[in-house]
């Protein structure tokens, strides 16, 4: 047996990582998976084939494995999913270090297209479709070579270089025509009854959940993921917002863990109403990305109005209602990758109506945790004094912790007492710590307040606002008697934002417009999509009114100039293609060769399998065919043009098939009057 | 002393003038050996192209008689050596002897020293013997004792060997019998032809003692000239190539095609050329002259002997030749 071309395994066991990579990119393929794949990738590709010597026994090996990942999955431990994308992987590895065979070739291949579905399964984001395009382009290359490999007879060399360019070429071809075909064909979505594909970058963390645990983890003020994009009317035309995102509140604090009384309605609604409106109200239209990963509605403080929600689905846009959760939550009733929905706020400074408390709920902000330090009471007195107005108290305790306490990100862990620790042990934490502590302490003193989350801040990109997981965000709200909730943040003012590096914030934001462009381009283009680009090519023009400017019942310009330039794009493709054929003479003797032939053949005198036009000649002539010694002058004149170094002159070929074809119809038509 | 006339300073012919030369030729030597067109043709061809010939045949088909003729109708002074089991290198080489009176050596020629030696039943003889007469084929030359004589010009070894009695041959090397431009085997006639035979039975004199020459060896060494003129495509010599290769790659074939080979094919083909008086050669030319130039050279899985292994080798290039299609 020949030595399989290296080019070929190379290329094969490249496609393999590629389809792999597709599922690894969704950061959901166990680890050890990851490990043992690479590995025998690594080893193929290196050129080393170990199990080619033992291809049963590592094959059997594989059992157990599958039935390890079943009992994995049987327990819950592992997605159906990721378990056989994971299997899919190791039986990729076991043939990539087995002997090459067409029959492990096209398991491994197998296995590649398998690992693409499941990647396509894990993940819906820009990676998987350089993955993707990667896998296609490799296992065509490799694909094609091996049938190349397979033509040329054993032992001799395969003509790597010369097939290399066609291939890639018609590679190529190949990929421009499906983008063309994705564009332009109308298609069903077939990501419906499909798992749902899970955002870019692994999950996501926005910082958001039913409660806010004191002395969790820190690192989300390193995520540069920008989590919402906001278009705000009127325009700031700041570059960087100082404005407080407010997803929810929370009244009820254990000790450790906040958490909200009162219960969630049981109302779903399109628009919702939380307190009256202002004459001046700042309008946001604002999409949560999918990076967000949860269904809260976030928006400027203090909204009176939100609604025409929108979820982003694998399956197109979707209208969703939306539902009041406690602590003056609203959280869309449907899961989505996105959503974008309009919302009205009143602007900071202006006195709010809380509207209808009962009771217990003005009682809990209020409330203290059982367990509190009673030093915390002591400490709150010495600074508040004898200051009667809450904001004014408010306003002396959080520029007092802003002086005392150090802001870090450094945690060490759980402890018992969150709020003890910071106060009086650590003396520092993050903006969690600090709105507990301002927070408690103002009840302490008889102030009505509790924790608000949501974000800080807002980044000017083009004529958007951009917030990052990093700037998640947790700050006091005071109750102020006839002004209602008024915020009051005891955070250091330059840590409320975003903590992560320039660096990795440009990079994330780069990655980020790009997975944007693909889920636009690709993800979510639809048959509509495709319907308004068509439209669009044809409608006739609006003025700004949105009246249409002429009543023409013909194309618009634009539709008209696309045409040309297509027209001009095809007719220049034609003249380089018919240009490139029309080059070598020698040709020209092929075409004319294939032409008598065609005409030999419509006369009844097809030439024989194997027969050349030589072979034909010499046979007419040996049966005296009175058509033969035309056919040898023509067979002469084809030799030299094609071999002989004559070419034929301009119109000679024209000339000569008429002659044959005189001739053979003469030669036809006393047969013809014979039947 | 004047160094002999070489091929390629003699100024070729044209390509009509060939074709003329080598039909008078063939139609001379059909004179001798009747009903024999396409295997005469082929012969003149090949030692146009200036290859030795191996003439493979049963004895009694004349095989003696086309090369006699072959020397009659070029005009070539012409040698027999019948070889035997005990025939010496020297026996046709030829030694240097001993001169008493003036005490010298002086180197006495072998029969090799003529324009047309014909080697008969050359397995017949011991291998050192075949290796001698084969080496001074291959470098037109013969080197005694240090001294080298040039052997003459045009030189063509024709050679015959017994394809159905092996016993107490010593069948060629392969690597010698690709020193043949070709093999061909005549084949007993035809029966009409045999008939003729017996009426022409009358005349006394051998047929081949009435040829009269129709060439030169002058005229020989020009249409040699003009054969190494011959144009070949490129298009043509990768075809060449494919049919060696598609030979070495065959699975009933222990051993295809050599590089010799593939020139040697070239070279015949150039000359097939000349039969249609072109000056470029068609694919149809090398598929013409792939049997004789090939068929001899391959070496086969099946372990067959003699006149099966003619024939099975011949079988297996014909199928390659249909395998391998022929630039268009």
């Amino acid at each position: 047996m020949t030595r399989p071309l290296r080019l070929r395994l190379l290329l094969r066991d490249l496609s393999v990582a590629a389809a792999f990579a597709s599922m690894a990119v969704s950061g959901q393929v166990p680890l050890w998976a990851l490990g043992l794949v690479l590995l025998a990738v690594g080893v193929g590709l290196w050129g080393k084939r170990p199990f080619a010597r033992y291809p049963r026994l590592t094959s059997a090996l594989l059992v157990p494995v599958a039935g390890a990942i079943y009992l994995a999955v049987a327990a819950g431990q592992m997605d159906l999913v990721v378990a056989a994308c994971s299997f899919a992987g190791l039986v990729a590895g076991q043939r990539v270090l087995s002997q090459s065979s067409p029959a492990t070739d096209g398991q491994v291949l197998l296995a590649g297209l398998l690992m693409i579905a499941g990647g396509a399964a894990l993940s819906g984001e820009l990676l998987f479709a350089v993955c993707l395009l990667a896998f296609a382009v490799l296992a065509c290359l490799s694909l094609g070579l091996a049938v190349v490999e397979s033509s040329v007879p054993a032992g001799e060399p395969v003509p790597v270089r010369a097939v290399m360019r066609p291939l890639g070429r018609g590679t190529v071809v190949a990929m421009v025509g499906a983008m063309a075909f994705f564009v332009f064909i109308p298609r069903l979505n077939w990501n419906m009854g499909v798992r749902r594909a899970s955002p870019g970058l692994g999950t996501a963390t926005s910082g958001f959940s039913d409660t806010v645990r004191l002395g969790g983890s820190g690192t989300l003020k390193s995520n540069p993921r920008v989590v919402l994009r906001a278009r705000l009317k009127p325009d700031p035309q700041s570059e960087r917002l100082s404005s407080y995102w407010v997803g929810r509140t929370y009244d009820t604090f254990d000790g450790v863990e906040w958490t909200t009384l009162g219960a969630p309605s049981r109302r779903n609604r399109t628009r919702v109403t939380l307190r009256p409106g202002a004459e001046k109200q700042v309008y946001q239209r604002i999409e949560l990305l999918p990076a967000y990963g949860s269904r809260t509605l976030i928006a400027l403080e203090t909204p009176a109005k939100l609604g025409n929600a929108l979820a982003h689905t694998a399956t197109g846009d979707r209208r969703t209602q939306l539902r009041e959760q406690g602590g003056d939550e609203l959280r869309f009733v449907d899961d989505g990758l996105g959503y974008s929905y309009e919302v009205y706020s009143v602007p900071p400074g202006t006195d709010t109506d809380p509207g209808k408390m009962n009771e217990q709920e003005t009682d809990q902000l209020l409330a203290l945790p059982e367990t509190l330090d009673p030093r915390v009471e002591e400490l709150a007195r010495r600074v508040v004094g004898d200051e009667k107005d809450p904001l004014a108290a408010a306003q002396k305790l959080s520029a007092w912790l802003q002086r005392e306490y150090q802001y870090t990100l450094e945690l060490g862990g759980d402890v018992a007492d969150p709020l003890r620790d910071f106060l009086f042990v650590r003396k520092a934490g993050h903006c969690e710590h600090f709105a507990t502590a301002l927070t408690v302490m103002l009840r302490t003193q008889g102030f009505e307040s509790r924790l608000a989350t949501g974000f800080f801040g807002g980044e000017r990109v083009g004529d958007e606002y951009m917030v990052r997981a990093g700037d998640a965000h947790a700050w006091t709200h005071v109750l102020v008697p006839g002004r209602g909730f008024v915020t009051v943040d005891a955070t250091p003012a330059d840590f409320r934002t975003n903590q992560s590096s320039k660096v990795l914030e440009t990079l994330v934001s780069l990655y980020e417009s790009m997975e944007a462009m693909w889920r636009n381009a690709v993800v979510d283009y639809s048959f509509r999509d495709q319907m308004d680009f068509v439209r669009g090519l044809t409608r006739p023009p609006r003025d700004p009114s949105g009246k249409p400017m002429a009543r023409s019942a013909l194309p618009p310009f634009r539709a008209w100039v696309t045409a040309a330039a297509v027209g001009l794009a095809l007719y220049g493709l034609v003249r380089v293609l018919s240009r490139r054929r029309a080059r070598p003479t020698r040709q020209e003797a092929t075409r004319f060769v294939d032409a008598v032939e065609r005409l030999l053949a419509r006369a009844g005198l097809p030439p024989r399998e194997g027969e050349t036009l030589e072979d034909v000649s010499a046979r007419l002539s040996r049966e005296a065919h009175p058509l033969a010694p035309l056919l040898a002058t023509l067979t002469r004149r084809y030799l030299e043009a094609r071999f002989g170094q004559r070419p034929l002159a301009s119109g000679e070929s024209a000339r000569l098939l008429a002659e044959l074809k005189q001739a053979l119809d003469t030669s036809q038509r006393p047969t013809a009057r014979a039947s | 002393m004047n160094a002999p006339a070489r091929a390629d300073v003699t100024p070729p012919v044209s390509a009509a003038t060939a074709r003329a030369a080598l039909e008078r030729v063939a139609a001379n030597l059909s004179l001798a050996v009747q009903g024999k067109e396409r295997e005469l043709r082929l012969a003149v061809t090949c030692v146009a192209a200036g290859g030795h010939l191996l003439l493979e045949d049963v004895p009694g088909v004349g095989k003696t008689t086309l090369v006699e003729a072959l020397g009659r109708s070029f005009g070539l002074s012409l040698s027999r050596v019948q070889f035997t089991a005990d025939l010496m290198p020297t026996d046709i080489l030829g030694a240097q002897v001993f001169h008493a009176a003036s005490a010298t050596f002086s180197f006495r020629p072998g029969p090799i020293f003529r324009q047309l030696v014909l080697a008969d039943e050359l397995n017949r003889a011991p291998p050192r013997t075949q290796s001698a007469l084969l080496e001074a084929m291959a470098q037109g030359q013969v080197s005694l004792d240090g001294t080298t004589h040039p052997l003459p010009r045009p030189f063509t070894v024709v050679a015959t060997q017994n394809p159905v009695d092996f016993s107490g041959t010593y069948p060629l090397p392969d690597s010698q019998l690709d020193r043949f431009l070709m093999r061909l085997s005549l084949g007993h006639p035809a029966p009409e032809v045999e008939a003729r035979l017996l009426t022409q039975q009358r005349d006394t004199a051998s047929s081949v003692d009435v040829l009269e020459p129709v060439s030169t060896p002058e005229e020989l060494t020009a249409l040699r000239a003009q054969v190494a003129a011959q144009r070949l495509d490129t298009a043509v010599a990768e075809y060449v190539v494919r049919l060696a290769q598609a030979t070495r790659a065959h699975g009933d074939i222990e051993r295809g095609a050599s590089t010799r080979a593939v020139l040697a094919l070239g070279m015949a083909a150039r000359a097939h050329a000349l039969w249609d008086a072109r000056d470029f050669v068609t694919p149809g030319d090398v598929r013409a002259v792939l049997g004789p130039c090939l068929a001899h050279r391959l070496l086969l899985r099946s372990g067959t002997q003699g006149a099966y292994t003619r024939d099975e080798a011949l079988h297996l290039v014909e199928e390659v030749a249909r395998k391998v299609p022929a630039p268009r």
